[in-house]
């Protein structure tokens, strides 16, 4: 076996050699989508099947660790009887899934379709323009009934899939049902109400909970071993209190939008005003002081140890076996009235999950096939299975049975589970993330959302490549030097060097391309 | 052999060389405790309640003693199923590591090789550049390697840096005067390779077995890019699948991750005790090979 | 116990008539030589400069749909924007100590652990020895840095010792201070065992006869180290020194991907963490490229300065 594998390799040399010299292009370029293969396969525009002739595509995907095989589960078996299109899955798991995607299209091996693919809107962009996706504006309209009809209710979603030149290229999954867009402040009640204290309506009373959470022993064991806040690794904590401070988090970046005018607010004085009292927070231990160091791991471990006060997470079930000490707290005034619960996802809230290249011989087909998922009916049979064997209706809401609500087997019957798999997430298909007490935290959160959330704005390929050079470096300045002024590890006396190297890294530039992509899509 | 360099000194009393061998104890046991211990915290931990070991809880000896861990990977399939791979990888990989590295290493070792210098630099000088993961990708595409165990092996085939150690191993510890008095008596190069040069190799070749072995054991890149079927997984990859979990899994609170997070916790240190067991069992059979006196018997046969 | 590269060149240079020619009988002789190299050198063609056409991106504008060799030049702007790039110094700067901490300190450490086995005469203890301290290779560096959390974490237990003898509780994990000299001290314990093997198998190989003959002159213990020992390892030591010295802007970046935080990002920046959060992750090819041209052409000036100097000193050389 290895001697003629060898002998292969030396045969191919003089090949390879070839390769070289040749330079070995491997892109061949823009090759229009191929509207010929169609012709002779009749697409329906709407009924199943979606044509009469089975039709074949292959779809690369991501499966998450908690995933098994997608062609094992029922929504995959079923929606093939029904459509007629047998979908071949080439499966990347998460670990890798980038590298993997980023090869399909530098050695232009492409497969059909992109699912789950979690596509940036610069690698959309730079990868439509190249021509090895296709534009699908045009098919959208003709064969994506579901849709067209949730662009027209949310017209947010058009804006943020839509390039400067017009195209889309990329389909997000979309999330209609509030709660499914927000972190919530999850608050120890049994603690409160041990300790005597009222809901916390202002920063300045948040401040007082966490110091009594610090030093009264709500835990009852005798040691202070008590977290009163806690935050996922990083700045998160600074997305989940910016709303108190005036500071929003519009078009998916640091950005407050006032009279459409966009002001990018990192250097601003109410982020020093924040920060400082972050860092009040954290030197008095009243921040959990690994909050910059810990993993995932640990994080979901402190929810649901019962041992913290206060945290951020969109559902309850990460912590469910304790969940009734906790419930949810509204956005805490701060000390200009502002109350705002800035960080939110918008509708079109994962991006890049689905797209059709240019090899594809069935466009029409693949948009049909991926549109029935936006439909509540399409992303009920993607979410819960079969009724019956997997899920039971009450009050016309589907319910997972018991058997498949554990963590060993309901991601084996759904790609649901990991995240970010183009379909429709609606009150309808929410039994599950959206249980009463999750539904009860988001009414805390829902007068003080913003009005409308501007999703990330799609730049054209040369100012997307601009912005993606700037943000590289401002970012990275911004979030340590952020981290450092909540640790103490900066202080304060040097807001104006940090105010400065935000100027000279052009963040007046970065503002004004936000500004232009905002009046555009204003437009 | 220059043994111009051994020294003249009066003899030595035996207090001496007793209190030599005190410090040298001394210091030994000093680093094996060091090193032990975190390996002792490892052990610990795979037997300890996960929660615990998260919270901080352990640090010398199990707290709350459970067997999950370890039947848990007893009953995993996947775990199995990559450490048959991982063994096929690595003795094939192995195998053909050690033909190659040696049949570059001993030529270039010999002094009377023309454009010797030469070909070493070409050798040297992939150490510093390499064209990057898409051509390299596209070549062992166009070879028809992706997804199948070629790919892991054949681009990995030789490591320079083995190469060079091998070479001067050669050049340093086989006098050359021996292979001039086997030339003059009528042997082939190969025949000197095969039954002077490879015998008086034993340490070395151990080594080398090692190092690759246990290179092809510990890798994981390749095979994540260019291994697509699940059951052509190795082991390491498999492990990382199970072990890494990362805020996309939080997504829409993905059920019971919970679970799952304390599920990773608990077999992540059984879990590298159950795959170093191999590379560790293969250990003391290198060992044996690190005899003094392998060319004295030579020498004098 | 020299590498005999004298002889080599007497042995060719004495043929001072037709040099060429002569040459080509000297080839000729050995055929069976090349004969052996011919797969790993053909291998080396094939899969280490076949692919090097790549190297061409770090001047162009990689577009994945224009594949590598139909991409725009752009020249050198990938390397000034690298160069200009806010954090160069910082950069250039942890890479550079972190290596040099890592040379002065990691380096000595697996010869004086493999002289000490050495030193042994316990058998069974000495295998234990090198058994122990070679285990922590196999341990990923996910878990050594979970290890290293959970060891010098607040409540850890040498912030325990250190608040008993009444200090206060250090944060290792979160000071610019602590970064490197956690980082290196890991790397020490955790390889130390696995590099000295290399020494161990070269100690083994050399001659008894003249510990014996040195023995007999009545040199010392620590003198036969000295003067036997080490002199018989100094080709092993050199040659890995000068392969150290040549991938000297090179550190991997898992280990400290895993331990970076924004507290200690002022002294955990280095050049491959950089590459992998701003080239790899966000597919930044180009950019990547030049950053790793930049890293060869210094280890490759750093290796040739290095092996000139060697072949000068100490006989030993790559070539």
């Amino acid at each position: 076996m290895v001697r003629k594998q060898w002998g292969k390799s030396a045969v191919s040399l003089m090949l390879i050699a070839g390769l070289v010299l040749g330079g070995c292009s491997s892109g061949s370029g823009s090759k229009e989508a191929a509207p010929e293969g169609s012709a002779a396969t009749e697409v329906k525009k709407e009924g199943f099947p979606i044509v009469e002739e089975p039709v074949q595509l292959k779809m690369f995907t991501r499966i998450a660790p908690v995933n098994g095989t997608f062609k094992e589960m029922p929504v995959f078996q079923d929606y093939e009887q029904m459509s007629n299109v047998k979908v071949e899955f080439i499966e990347a798991p998460t670990d890798g899934f980038q590298e993997k995607k980023n090869l399909l299209f530098a050695s232009n091996e492409l497969p059909d379709a992109l699912y789950r693919s979690s596509l940036s809107p610069l690698e959309a962009v730079l990868y439509g323009a190249g021509g090895q996706l296709i534009p699908l504006e045009g098919l959208i309209e003709e064969y994506a009934p579901n849709l067209t009809q949730l662009m027209e209710e949310y017209p947010e979603i058009r804006a943020a899939i839509t390039t400067p030149e017009g195209h889309i290229y990329a389909i997000p999954g979309i999330v209609t049902l509030g709660s499914a867009r927000t972190d919530k402040k999850w608050i120890n009640t049994a603690w409160l109400e041990k300790l005597n204290l009222d809901m916390p309506e202002t920063t300045d009373e948040l401040y007082d909970v966490l110091v009594a959470f610090r030093d009264q022993d709500p835990n009852g064991n005798g040691q202070k071993d008590e977290i009163p806040m806690t935050a996922r690794l990083g700045l998160h904590i600074v997305t989940m209190m910016s709303g108190s401070f005036g500071l929003d988090q519009q078009l998916g970046y640091n950005i407050n939008i006032e009279d459409d005018k966009v002001e990018i607010w990192m250097g601003s004085e109410r982020n020093k005003e924040m920060l400082m009292y972050l860092n009040k927070l954290y030197t008095e231990k009243l921040l959990d002081p690994e909050v910059f160091s810990h993993t995932e791991a640990q994080y979901l471990a402190k929810q649901g140890s019962g041992q913290t006060g206060v945290f951020f997470d969109q559902t309850n079930n990460n912590f469910l076996p304790i969940a009734d000490q906790y419930e949810g707290m509204s956005p805490p005034a701060g000390p200009h009235g502002d109350r705002m619960q800035a960080q939110a996802s918008p509708v079109p809230r994962d991006f890049g999950a689905f797209a059709i290249t240019s090899v594809n011989n069935y466009p029409e087909v693949t948009m049909r096939w991926i549109d029935y998922f936006y439909s509540d009916e399409g992303s009920t049979l993607l979410r819960f299975g079969r009724e019956g064997e997997h899920y039971e209706l009450k009050d016309g809401i589907p319910y997972y049975k018991e058997a498949y609500s554990t963590s060993e087997t309901q991601p084996k019957i759904t790609p649901y589970a990991g995240g970010g798999a183009p379909h429709l997430i609606s009150e309808q298909v929410a039994s599950y993330i959206n249980p009463p007490q999750v539904q009860e935290a988001q009414k805390k959160l829902d007068p003080f959302m913003p009005e409308v959330r501007y999703a990330a704005p799609m730049f054209d390929e040369q100012t997307a490549q601009q912005v993606n050079i700037l943000r590289n470096d401002i970012d990275k300045y911004y979030e340590e030097q952020s981290t450092k002024f909540i640790a103490g590890a900066l202080s304060f006396d040097k807001w104006g060097e940090f105010q400065e190297t935000l100027k000279k890294m052009k963040i007046d530039e970065l503002q004004q391309l936000y500004q232009d992509a905002y009046d555009k899509m204003e437009k | 052999m220059s043994q111009r360099k051994a020294v003249k000194k009066p003899k030595v009393a035996m207090s001496d060389e007793r209190w030599f061998d005190i410090v040298v104890y001394g210091i030994a046991a000093v680093i094996m405790v060091i090193v032990l211990y975190p390996l002792l915290f490892v052990v610990s931990a795979s037997f300890s309640d996960p929660a615990k070991v998260l919270g901080g809880e352990v640090w010398l000896l199990p707290k709350d003693v459970t067997l999950d861990a370890y039947t848990n990977i007893l009953h995993n399939d996947k775990i199995w199923r990559g450490y048959a791979n991982s063994i096929l990888y690595t003795t094939v990989g192995t195998v053909i590591n050690i033909l190659m590295t040696l049949l570059a290493a001993y030529p270039l070792s010999r002094p009377d090789l023309p454009l010797r210098k030469g070909m070493m630099l070409i050798i040297t000088l992939t150490m510093f550049f390499s064209g990057g993961l898409i051509p390299t990708y596209l070549l062992v595409k166009d070879l028809g390697m992706v997804d199948s165990m070629w790919a892991l092996i054949i681009p990995g085939a030789v490591s320079t840096y083995n190469l060079i150690v091998m070479r001067t191993y050669f050049q340093s510890s086989i006098p050359w005067e021996l292979q001039e008095a086997a030339h003059i008596d009528g042997c082939s190069n190969w025949r000197l390779l095969i039954s002077i040069i490879l015998p008086l190799s034993k340490p070395i070749l151990a080594v080398m077995v090692l190092f690759y072995a246990v290179g092809h054991w510990n890798s994981f890149f390749n095979a994540l890019i260019y291994i697509r079927r699940e059951e052509l997984y190795p082991l390491q990859l498999v492990l990382r699948e199970i072990l890494l979990i990362s805020q996309s899994d939080a997504v829409d609170g993905s059920v019971g991750l919970e679970d799952r997070v304390l599920l990773a916790e608990s077999i992540k240190y059984a879990v590298i005790i159950v795959s170093s067991l191999p590379v560790l069992i293969m250990y003391p059979f290198v060992q044996r090979h690190f005899v003094k006196g392998v060319m004295i018997g030579s020498i004098k046969g | 116990m020299n590498i005999k590269e004298a002889p080599a060149g007497a042995d060719l240079s004495t043929s001072r008539p037709k040099r060429g020619s002569r040459l080509l009988v000297q080839m000729a002789k050995r055929y069976d030589l090349y004969l052996m190299l011919l797969v790993p050198m053909v291998w080396y063609l094939i899969f280490h400069y076949g692919p090097l056409y790549g190297l061409q991106i770090a001047f162009k504008n990689f577009n994945p749909a224009k594949g590598i060799t139909g991409s725009e030049w752009v020249g050198f702007e990938h390397f000034t924007r690298f160069f200009d790039s806010y954090y160069f110094w910082r950069l250039l700067r942890n890479t550079l100590t972190i290596n040099l901490f890592s040379l002065l300190l990691a380096f000595p450490i697996p010869i004086m652990l493999a002289l000490l086995v050495n030193e042994i005469r316990s058998k069974t203890f000495s295998k234990w020895l090198q058994n122990v301290t070679y285990i922590p290779h196999f341990i990923s560096v996910v878990v050594i840095v979970g290890i290293l959390t959970v060891m010098l974490s607040a409540n850890g237990p040498i912030n325990m010792l250190i608040q008993a003898l009444g200090g206060d509780p250090i944060r290792f994990m979160e000071s610019a201070g602590w970064f490197k000299t956690i980082f290196i001290g890991s790397n020490i314990w955790q390889n130390m065992g696995w590099q000295s093997i290399i020494y161990i198998a070269a100690l083994s190989g050399i001659n008894p006869q003249l510990y014996e003959a040195a023995k007999m002159d009545g040199a010392s213990r620590l003198r036969r180290i000295w003067h036997v020992s080490l002199p018989g390892i100094v080709p092993v030591i050199v040659i890995l020194l000068i392969l150290d010295v040549g991938q000297f802007m090179n550190i991997g970046f898992e280990k400290i991907l895993l331990m970076q935080n924004n507290l200690n990002l002022e002294s955990s920046d280095v050049i491959s963490t950089f590459v992998y959060t701003t080239g790899i992750l966000k597919g930044e090819y180009s950019y990547t490229a030049a950053i790793g041209l930049f890293n060869s052409v210094i280890n490759l000036t750093l290796l040739l300065m290095v092996n000139r100097f060697a072949r000068k000193t100490s006989e030993t050389s790559l070539w």
